[in-house]
C-alpha cells in the first residue's frame, strides 16, 4: 500500500449527465513507468486532471507519499512534487525559454529574479533533456517540438515525484521521441513514479512498465505491460458490445454516382494528402484520433480552409474556388463539431437559426417574411422533434439534444446533396442520440450523401456504410460494410501512428 | 450563469412581473424620470423647456442610431465626435452665404462620412484591427485634418438656412426631430426587417456561425461602419445648426454618450442583441437627467456623476438577462 508514490481509490467525477470517472482504482509505483489507454472519452484526461489537483473528484480517496491528500489547487499538487504535463501546452509564448522553464521556481537574488541564475538552471534542465535550445528565445518562436521538449524540461527542475505525460510524443518525432524516452527511463531509475498516456501501442510496449486501460470512465484492466498482447489491449479499450441503437445500414455497397471525391487534398499542416469520395444514400465514416486532421479536411470541403494541393469535386463537378455560401448553393450542408463557437446563434430564435444559411428563401423584396420564416421553422421542428413551445424561443434555453436538433432542422433543409456531420452526438444524452442517428439514416435513405465524422467507434461503426481511417494528416485505410468493427479501426489508426514514426506512413490499405 | 441555461423555458401569455420589468424596465424608468422631474421643478413639464430637450436629443439620436449597428456586429466608433466636427468644418469649406449650397453641403458631408466608415470597416474586418484602436485612430486623424484646415479659429461663414435644421418647424414639429423620425424608422426596418438586417445579428450573435452560414461577414461588418458615420455626419450638420458656429469641438463627448445611451437602451456591448428604438429610449432617459440637473440647479458636474451611476446600473441591469 504504502509502497505507492500516489494511490487513488474508488476515485469518482460526476457531471450533470455524464460520469467521467466511475470507481476508478489507480496506483503508481516508484520506480514505474505506468501507461494508460483507453479511446477518446473514457476518462484518462479527467483522471490526470484529479491527480494533478485541476479537478476535485466526488467521492473517492488520493494517498500520495503515504499521506491522504485532497488537492485545492494544481499548484498545491505542483509544490508537492506532482509535476503534469498537458497535451495542450502550458507555456507563455511571449516569454523566454528560461522564463518558462523556471516558472515555478523563479531563482531570487535579494528578492529580485535573477535572469543569470535563470538562464544557468534553465540551461542545465535542456541540457540534461539533452537538447540544445537557446534559453534567450520567446517560446513562440519555437517549433512545435522544441515547445514540447521546454515543456518537459520544466518537469526537470525541482523535486518531481510524480510525472504525468499526457500525449507528449502527439507533435515530436524521432530523435526527441527517443531523448524523452531516455529521461523517462533515467527518472525511472532515479525512484520517480511516471504516468503516461499515449495511443500509440508501439510506443507502450517500450518503455512501460504496467498499463492500466480506462473504458467509459472505469478502470477494466491494470496489468504488467508483457502479459498483454496489442490485440488484447485494443479489445479492452474498445469495449463492450454494440447496443440496438444503430438503424440497420445499407445491404449492399451503394452503386450511386459520387457526390463527394476528394483527390489529394492538402490544407494547411494537418491534412496532407487525403482521397476519398462519398457517395449519394449513402454514410461514409471518417475515424480517426483527435487532431488527425478529419475536422479540418471538412473545412477545406466547406471553403473556410484554404486549399493548397489537390482537388475537391461536388457530383464530379471540380470546384475551384469554394466559399460556405457557394456550398450551400450546391446543396452541401456542415454541421460543426463546436454547436456553441461555430453553429447556434445562441440570442437568436430557433426560427432564425433554422432558416440562417438560406435567408433567400424566406425573403421578400428584401425584407425577411416573418410569417414564412416561423412556418418554415415550425415545420422543421415538427420534423426533427424539437421540443420547444415555440419557434421564437431563443436556442440559449434549449438543452444540448434540441439544440443539435435545431442544428440538423438547420442543415436538413438545404443540404439535398452532402451533408457533412462533425462530432453531430456531442455532449448529448442517450436517448437524444439514438434519435439522431435515426434522422441521419432517414436523410441517407433520401439520397444525400453523408460523411459522419466521429471520435466515438461505436457510432462510426454503427452508423457507416463504409469507413475511411485518418491518421497525422492522411487517409491511412478503407474498410467497407461488415467488416466494419472497432478493432480494425483503430488498427489502422494505431499501426500507422507506429510506423509513421520510422517515416513510412503512406499508402491506404484496404481491409475489405 | 444561472441553472436554467439548459432547460427549455416555457412561454407563457401572462407575463410575470419580472418579465414586464425586463423588457419595460427602460420606458417605467423614464416614465418615472418624468414624473420626477415634474414634480420637483415644475419648468420641466413646459412646453418650450420639452422642445428644448428634444433638439438637443436629436442629432444624438442620430448617432445612436448609427452606434447601434456598429455595436451589434461586436464594434463601437469612438470617431463619430471628430467626424461630426469635421463634418462641421467641411461645411465651412464651401464658404456659402446663400442658401442653395445647403444640399451640395449634405452631399459632401454624407461622401466624405462614408468614406470615413469604409476605412474604419477596412480597419476591422480586412487588417483584423480592434474597433476600439481602429475607430480612436480615425478620430484622432480627422482632428488633426480639422486642425490643419482652421488653424484652431472658429468659424462661422454658414449659409443662414443652416440654423433651419435646428429651429425650423415643419406642421409645428421641428425639423431635427422628423429627421431623426424619418432616419430611425429607416434604419429601424432595415434592421429589424430586412435580410441584410438579419445578418447583421447573426454576426453579431456569432461571427464564426455567420461565416459557416453563407454571411459575407467582413462585407456586412464594413457597411455597419459605414451606416454609423453617415448618421454621425447627419447628425453633425443638424447640430452645427444648433450650435451655429464651427468650433473645432462641435459633437465633443458624442461618441461615449452615444455609446452609453445604446447601452442603457438595451444594446449589448457583446453584439448581437438591441433594438434601434430602445437605443433612442435611451437617449431620452439620458437628455432628461441631463436637464434635470441643469432645471435644479445642480452644478454641472453632477451631471457626470449621476451619469456614471445610471450607467452602472445599466450594466448590472442588462446582465441579469442571460441571452
Amino acid at each position: 500500500m504504502s509502497s505507492s508514490v500516489i494511490e487513488l481509490s474508488q476515485i469518482v467525477k460526476e457531471y450533470p449527465g455524464v460520469r467521467p470517472l466511475d470507481r476508478v482504482d489507480f496506483a503508481v509505483r516508484p520506480g514505474e513507468i505506468h501507461a494508460l489507454l483507453g479511446e477518446n472519452g473514457a476518462g484518462k484526461s479527467t483522471l490526470i486532471r484529479v491527480m494533478g489537483g485541476a479537478v476535485a473528484p466526488n467521492s473517492g480517496s488520493i494517498t500520495y507519499l503515504g499521506k491522504s491528500v485532497s488537492w485545492r489547487s494544481p499548484k498545491e499538487a505542483r509544490t508537492a512534487g506532482i509535476h503534469v504535463i498537458y497535451q495542450e501546452l502550458a507555456l507563455f509564448p511571449e516569454l523566454s525559454v528560461a522564463e518558462n522553464i523556471l516558472v515555478d521556481a523563479q531563482p531570487t537574488r535579494f528578492g529580485l529574479i535573477s535572469g543569470r541564475a535563470r538562464h544557468a538552471l534553465a540551461a542545465a534542465a535542456l541540457k540534461q533533456l539533452g537538447v540544445t535550445i537557446p534559453t534567450h528565445a520567446k517560446v513562440d518562436e519555437l517549433p512545435l517540438a522544441d515547445q514540447q521538449m521546454v515543456e518537459i524540461a520544466k518537469a526537470l527542475v525541482g523535486q518531481t515525484k510524480l510525472l504525468i505525460l499526457d500525449e507528449p510524443t502527439a507533435v515530436i518525432t524521432g530523435r526527441e521521441v527517443d531523448l524523452l524516452f531516455e529521461n523517462m527511463r533515467r527518472l525511472r531509475s532515479e525512484g520517480v513514479g511516471i504516468v503516461y498516456v499515449s495511443h500509440r501501442l508501439e510506443e507502450i510496449a517500450e518503455i512501460a512498465d504496467r498499463v492500466t486501460i480506462l473504458k467509459d470512465g472505469q478502470v477494466v484492466a491494470t496489468s504488467p505491460v508483457a502479459a498483454l498482447t496489442r490485440e488484447a489491449m485494443i479489445t479492452k479499450m474498445v469495449g463492450r458490445r454494440l447496443e440496438q441503437v444503430y438503424p440497420a445500414r445499407l445491404q449492399a455497397p451503394a452503386q450511386t454516382a459520387d457526390v463527394l471525391t476528394v483527390r489529394n487534398l492538402e490544407a494547411g499542416p494537418r491534412v496532407r494528402d487525403v482521397s476519398f469520395s462519398v457517395k449519394a444514400g449513402e454514410i461514409v465514416g471518417l475515424a480517426g484520433m483527435v487532431g488527425s486532421g478529419r475536422t479540418e479536411v471538412a473545412e477545406a470541403i466547406f471553403g473556410t480552409r484554404e486549399v493548397k494541393q489537390g482537388s475537391i469535386a461536388l457530383e464530379g463537378k471540380p470546384f475551384s474556388k469554394i466559399d460556405p455560401g457557394a456550398a450551400i448553393r450546391f446543396g452541401l450542408g456542415f454541421l460543426t463539431e463546436n454547436r456553441k463557437d461555430e453553429g447556434l446563434f445562441l440570442g437568436l430564435p430557433i426560427s432564425a437559426n433554422i432558416v440562417a444559411p438560406d435567408l433567400g428563401s424566406v425573403t421578400r423584396r428584401g425584407l425577411i417574411d416573418r410569417a414564412t420564416e416561423r412556418e418554415t421553422a415550425m415545420r422543421q421542428m415538427k420534423e426533427f422533434a424539437v421540443a420547444a413551445p415555440s419557434s421564437e424561443v431563443k436556442v440559449g434555453n434549449l438543452s444540448g439534444g434540441n439544440q443539435q436538433k435545431v442544428l440538423f432542422s438547420r442543415w436538413s433543409r438545404i443540404a439535398n446533396r452532402l451533408l457533412i456531420l462533425d462530432e453531430p452526438t456531442r455532449g448529448v444524452d442517450i436517448g437524444a442520440k439514438v434519435e439522431i442517428y435515426r434522422i441521419i439514416r432517414r436523410l441517407a435513405d433520401s439520397g444525400i450523401g453523408v460523411l459522419l465524422i466521429s471520435s466515438e467507434l461505436q457510432e462510426v461503426v454503427g452508423m457507416s456504410d463504409r469507413v475511411y481511417v485518418m491518421s497525422q494528416g492522411q487517409i491511412v485505410g478503407e474498410i467497407q460494410g461488415e467488416a466494419i468493427s472497432e478493432e480494425a479501426i483503430m488498427d489502422l489508426a494505431v499501426r500507422s501512428m507506429d510506423r509513421s514514426r520510422l517515416s513510412v506512413a503512406g499508402g491506404a490499405e484496404l481491409v475489405s | 450563469m444561472t441553472a436554467s441555461t439548459n432547460a427549455p423555458v416555457p412561454r407563457t401569455r401572462n407575463l410575470t412581473t419580472a418579465a414586464i420589468f425586463e423588457r419595460y424596465g427602460l420606458v417605467i424608468f423614464l416614465c418615472i424620470l418624468l414624473v420626477v422631474a415634474a414634480l420637483i421643478s415644475p419648468p420641466f413639464l413646459q412646453p418650450a423647456n420639452l422642445v428644448n430637450v428634444l433638439t438637443i436629443a436629436a442629432p444624438l439620436g442620430m448617432v445612436v442610431v448609427g452606434q447601434t449597428f456598429v455595436i451589434l456586429v461586436r464594434g463601437l466608433d469612438l470617431s463619430v465626435a471628430s467626424l461630426m466636427a469635421t463634418v462641421a468644418v467641411l461645411a465651412t469649406a464651401f464658404k456659402a452665404t446663400g442658401n442653395d449650397a445647403i444640399p451640395m453641403i449634405f452631399v459632401a458631408a454624407i461622401v466624405f462620412s462614408a468614406i470615413v466608415g469604409l476605412i474604419s470597416g477596412w480597419l476591422v474586418t480586412k487588417r483584423n484591427v480592434s474597433p476600439f484602436l481602429a475607430t480612436l485612430a480615425m478620430m484622432i486623424i480627422l482632428q488633426g485634418v480639422r486642425f490643419a484646415y482652421t488653424g484652431g479659429a472658429p468659424i462661422s461663414t454658414l449659409p443662414p438656412g443652416m440654423s433651419f435644421l435646428a429651429s425650423g418647424r415643419i406642421l409645428g414639429i421641428p425639423v431635427n426631430l422628423i429627421t431623426l423620425a424619418i432616419l430611425a424608422t429607416a434604419l429601424g426596418i432595415v434592421l429589424h426587417r430586412s435580410r441584410f438586417g438579419r445578418q447583421i445579428f447573426m454576426v453579431g450573435s456569432n461571427p464564426k456561425a455567420a461565416l459557416l452560414n453563407g454571411v459575407p461577414r467582413d462585407r456586412v461588418v464594413i457597411l455597419c461602419y459605414v451606416i454609423c458615420s453617415i448618421c454621425a455626419g447627419i447628425g453633425g450638420l443638424f447640430l452645427l445648426g444648433y450650435v451655429g458656429t464651427v468650433s473645432n469641438w462641435v459633437g465633443q463627448g458624442y461618441e461615449l454618450d452615444s455609446i452609453v445611451a445604446a447601452v442603457m437602451g438595451g444594446v449589448a456591448l457583446s453584439g448581437g442583441r438591441g433594438n434601434v428604438f430602445a437605443a433612442l429610449l435611451g437617449v431620452a432617459v439620458l437628455v432628461v437627467i441631463n436637464n434635470l440637473v441643469l432645471l435644479l440647479g445642480f452644478p454641472i458636474e453632477m451631471q457626470l456623476i449621476i451619469k456614471g451611476i445610471i450607467i452602472i446600473g445599466a450594466a448590472a441591469f442588462y446582465r441579469t438577462r442571460l441571452f
